[in-house]
């Protein structure tokens, strides 16, 4: 069994499309549809790497982020930003929520635009996971 | 004190009145001949002079005129001899203001001269009277005239134009305004033009009936309209205009219209409109591209799923991946299909139909996909409805988009242990209007994403939707003329309703 991938989107295409990536490089896919399920696998199942979508319905990727990066059970977990939206937005989100009164997180250890190419995306996960 | 002038031959008579005058307070010039005393009168002005008739040189009359040449109002009184009252009747004639006779009596002389003093001071206050009078009626004619420039100032200065007629309907008053709108000179209007001329034919008609007072003790005030005026060159000009007949004393004395020019905020008006179409496309197109973005990526996601089967001759992942490129497939046609539709301008296609024949075509089709999500659909059709008239194509996408909103709004709620039921109802309102209601109990809306339900490319299927379906349905609607209400609640469900009124004729 390879690390374990956990992959979050509310797109099923995305979802196996990702997970398609993930297998296809060794890693064992792990799924989530939105930000609550996915919390709840991250601590059950101790995943070695998050692939996150931003934009999903009932708890988006940036709080979900905020949780993880503000956890120290699970902050080390590195998370590879998979989103619609641009870098800097997400970035600006997470800047104006730390101004708001929240403690400051790090940047997420890559952030890809979709769409992505698939030899992006595993290139990217193989660096994280080696 | 009065200067008196004292024209006599006689020197012992000139001495003796002199004295005389003198004693009663009077400044007395003499002189010995008329030319001498005209002389004196020329430089002196007196206002009262005496003077004999008979002298040597020029007489007394001759001085008379001319002294009544240079000053009218001076007062001269002739002294005459006995038994010369010819003389004394002409001098009169001649504007003399009193006689008297030699020999020259004190009281004679004394009463003559107060009644020139009585005649001068009438003269004065008359005059004094009268050019008060003048000064007054110049004053209220420089008032009339001040208001009347004024008045005038205030209708050629007016944006507006201005046009007012006598009580036949001909142009009096054309101001510049007029003329900007019109195009015709204030000359060419007001040498002949009537309001037949001007303005269009029902409008002329309702001014002139007023005018001619056909309508008489109706309110003549025409409230602002807009109306398309004939201007100079043939072609129309829309103005905003408003009335009134004028009346003096009842009696109807012309008209008058207030015209605004219109052109300029109607092209005011259409750049707005076009300045809000071109923000609109620009946000269909972002709209438009980020959608065909996500298909895109499930396309591309599916053929690298595809190509993976192949190398590791999975079959399962094979038929995931062709899943994934027919599903995405399937999107690209939908949207085309709602492209399409939402960017219509079209009539309804009105067909004669049974709209419980078009619910229930769509509840059959919907059943297997309700079924495979663990959904009911409910068939509560008003049989009172018989064939109507309506777009069979367009109304039968409306309630589809509808059941299938219904459908996922089931699929997509949360709380599952309740049964998921879509009811497709249709009822015949009145007789003029059907009603057909998509009701779920599913995930309902709150106000957030009901506000939002009808623009453009807002979904909430995470991209299984294009975010054109009620927007298509909405329009189609409104091609029918007809409304669509919502009703939701975040946990209950949603309602919606299609209201459609029924066409006689078609």
């Amino acid at each position: 069994m390879g690390k374990k991938v956990l992959v979050v989107d509310d797109d099923a295409d995305v979802r196996t499309f990702v997970t398609t990536v993930v297998e296809t490089n060794g890693y064992t896919p792990i799924v989530a549809t939105n930000g609550e399920e996915a919390m709840a696998k991250v601590r059950g199942d101790k995943p070695d790497l998050i692939v996150l979508d931003v934009l999903m319905p009932r708890e988006s990727g940036i709080r979900m982020y905020r949780e993880l990066k503000t956890d120290d059970a699970l902050k080390t977990i590195p998370v590879v930003i998979l989103s619609g939206i641009a870098k800097r937005t997400f970035l600006r989100s997470q800047a104006a929520l730390t101004e708001f009164g929240g403690q400051a997180v790090p940047e997420p250890v890559a952030y890809l635009e979709k769409p992505t190419e698939p030899e992006e995306l595993a290139g990217t996960i193989k660096k994280i996971l080696g | 004190m009065s200067t008196l002038l004292l024209i006599d031959d006689e020197e012992g008579i000139r001495k003796v009145l002199s004295l005389s005058l003198r004693k009663d307070g009077y400044q007395v010039l003499t002189a010995e001949n008329g030319g001498k005393g005209l002389e004196s009168f020329r430089r002196n002005l007196p206002r009262v002079v005496l003077t004999d008739i008979k002298m040597p040189g020029m007489d007394g009359i001759e001085v008379l005129k001319i002294i009544k040449q240079i000053e009218p109002d001076t007062e001269v009184i002739v002294i005459t001899g006995h038994g010369e009252l010819e003389l004394a009747i002409q001098a009169l004639q001649l504007g003399a203001s009193d006689f008297i006779t030699k020999p020259v009596s004190d009281e004679a002389l004394s009463i003559a001269l107060k009644r020139a003093e009585q005649k001068l001071e009438m003269k004065r206050r008359l005059k004094e009277y009268t050019h008060d009078l003048e000064s007054m009626v110049k004053a209220a004619t420089d008032e009339l005239r001040r208001r009347y420039e004024f008045e005038d100032k205030l209708i050629q200065a007016s944006i507006d134009g201005i046009v007012a007629t006598n009580e036949k309907g001909s142009v009096l008053i054309f101001n510049e305004g007029a003329s900007r709108i019109f195009g015709y000179s204030r000359l060419e209007a007001i040498r002949g033009m009537d309001i037949e001329d001007l303005y269009p034919a029902e409008i002329a008609r309702e001014i002139k009936e007023g005018l001619y007072g056909r309508k008489y003790g109706e309110e003549h005030i025409f409230r602002w309209k807009e109306i398309n005026v004939k201007v100079k060159d043939g072609q129309e000009m829309p103005v905003r205009f408003s009335g009134a007949i004028l009346y003096e004393k009842e009696e109807v004395v012309g008209s008058v219209g207030f015209l605004q020019d219109l052109k300029e905020i109607k092209r005011l008006e259409q750049d707005l409109i076009e300045s809000e179409r071109l923000a609109a496309i620009g946000q269909t197109v972002a709209g438009l591209a980020h959608c065909v973005k996500n298909i895109l990526y499930g396309l591309k996601g599916g053929v690298y799923v595809v190509n993976t089967a192949f190398k590791s001759n999975n079959p399962e992942q094979l038929k995931t991946g062709w899943d994934m490129v027919n599903r995405n497939i399937g999107k690209v046609s939908d949207l085309v299909m709602d492209l399409l539709n939402y960017s219509k301008e079209r009539e309804p296609d009105y067909q004669r139909c049974f709209l419980n024949t078009i619910a229930g075509d769509v509840c059959d089709l919907m059943d297997l996909a309700a079924q495979e999500v663990g959904v009911k659909i409910i068939r509560n059709f008003d049989q009172a409805i018989g064939e109507v008239a309506l777009d069979p194509k367009g109304i039968h996408r409306c309630v589809l988009n509808l059941v299938s909103n219904a459908i996922d709004a089931c699929h997509f709620d949360l709380d599952r242990k309740k049964d998921c039921v879509v009811e497709v109802k249709t009822a015949l309102e009145d007789k003029d209007t059907v009603v057909i209601e998509v009701s779920d109990n599913g995930c309902g809306m709150d106000e957030e994403v009901k506000n939002k339900i009808f623009t453009s490319f807002f979904s909430t299927k995470s991209g299984a939707g294009t975010g054109l379906g009620l927007l298509v349905t909405q329009k189609i609607i409104k091609e029918h003329g007809g409304t669509i209400t919502v009703e939701s609640e975040p946990g209950k469900g949603s309602t919606f309703a299609i209201r459609l009124p029924l066409r006689e004729n078609f």
